[in-house]
């Protein structure tokens, strides 16, 4: 016998993918908090953060989260590489801006960035700063996605590639990755940083 | 099994891209590189030679071209080249590659808490070689989380610009550092691994 299941409409009006508004809110709040398990949600959402980003929650269980950033005024960010039980393609992307409405998307593909931009979703890339060598093939590919956001992994290296990346590509950076002490956030902002991402509850305002 | 190539002796290891940068390591008397970049099948030549002469050849399969992750390739780097090692951030890649009696690297991407959990996760056994931290230079913020999972010797790689940090990568804890820049393999030519000075 076939179960009734209660789908929940789920579908939001409109979809803010408005990057003025998130460069206002950074220009007023620089720090995104980032999140990895739901229980640290509601400290996220106590604290003055304009931005939260989710970065591996499971994909179809992300509506409520997402719907509890946004009740709060801020803006709800998924990184689609890591969650959980999404494609991670045009469809996948498709399904966070329409069904779950995201107001962004984080990611470390190119082609993701695109699909994102045609869902009009602000578009953060990841830029992955493991190795030197790769840099140059990472801001090629960078420049030719145009992102609306670049975030770049890990914070350590920011000061060391900051005037690189800014002659290849002038777009807004978020700092992330082992941003855990004040000091940190502080060099980041110095060196021109729109706002740092940090899963460390003490820097969130 | 006995594995007959050479391992590590000194704790910089330059990382090469092509035959040039392989040659300037050599002339500094490095008995041992890491190839990064590049196309491995352009350089061949001079690193099958250096292989003979008994230096430590060791490679990113990650970063270089011209090689597939499968068995065929890492038969001919162990068999037909005699490298000494690899290095990977895909497990299944160096279980494969210690059949072979390569050295087995275990790359870790260090670039927040989230990835560098993941990357601790991925080791597998056997135990490898070493594992590698990328970047070098977050060595110093992540040695502490690395040393509750493993005892592996831990190199640093990628974005070591200047003596000065290569030297706060080994301070950290790293037994190895590795660095494409040749003014920085300068100044480490004559410092040995950690361990061989305890030996």
């Amino acid at each position: 016998m076939a179960t009734r299941i209660a789908v929940p409409h789920a579908r939001v009006s409109a979809v803010d993918g408005s990057v003025t508004r998130l460069l206002d809110a950074f220009a007023r709040v620089p720090v995104a908090a980032v999140i990895s398990r739901a229980e640290e949600l509601p400290q996220a959402l106590a604290s003055q953060v304009p931005a939260v980003f989710f970065l591996r929650p499971p994909a179809f269980h992300l509506g409520p989260l997402v719907w509890a950033v946004q009740a709060r005024g801020k803006m709800a960010f998924v990184h689609i590489d890591l969650i959980a039980g999404l494609g991670k393609d045009r469809a996948g992307i498709a399904f966070l801006a329409r069904e779950i409405g995201v107001n962004g998307i984080i990611t470390s593909h190119s082609a993701l960035v695109a699909a994102a931009k045609a869902e009009r979703v602000i578009a953060m890339q990841r830029l992955l700063l493991h190795d030197d060598l790769a840099l140059p093939s990472a801001l090629a590919a960078l420049d030719h996605a145009r992102p609306d956001i670049v975030e770049v992994l890990p914070g350590v290296i920011f000061p060391l590639v900051v005037d690189r990346i800014r002659a290849r590509v002038p777009l807004p950076i978020i700092v992330g990755g082992f941003v855990t002490e004040r000091g940190q956030r502080d060099a980041a902002l110095e060196r021109g940083a729109l706002a740092i991402s940090t899963g460390t509850t003490s820097l969130w305002p | 099994m006995a594995v007959r190539t050479p391992g590590l002796s000194g704790a910089m290891l330059p990382a090469i891209r092509d035959g040039s940068s392989l040659n300037q390591a050599l002339d500094l008397g490095y008995r041992q590189v890491l190839v990064e970049r590049g196309s491995l099948l352009a350089m061949l030549g001079p690193l099958v030679a250096a292989a003979r002469q008994g230096i430590a050849i060791f490679v990113n399969l990650d970063g270089v071209a011209g090689l597939a992750g499968d068995s065929a390739a890492l038969a001919f780097l162990a068999t037909d080249l005699g490298f000494s090692g690899v290095l990977s951030v895909k497990p299944q890649l160096l279980r494969d590659a210690s059949r072979f009696r390569l050295r087995t690297v275990q790359r870790i991407h260090a670039l927040d808490s989230t990835g560098l959990e993941t990357g601790l996760n991925s080791i597998v056994s056997p135990a490898p070689y070493a594992i590698a931290i990328a970047p070098a230079v977050a060595v110093p913020q992540v040695l502490g989380t690395i040393r509750l999972t493993t005892k592996a010797p831990v190199w640093g790689t990628g974005f070591v610009t200047s003596a000065d940090q290569a030297n706060e990568v080994l301070s950290a804890g790293a037994d190895v550092v590795s660095s494409s820049h040749s003014e920085v393999w300068l100044d480490f030519i004559r410092i040995p691994l950690r361990s061989v000075v305890a030996q």
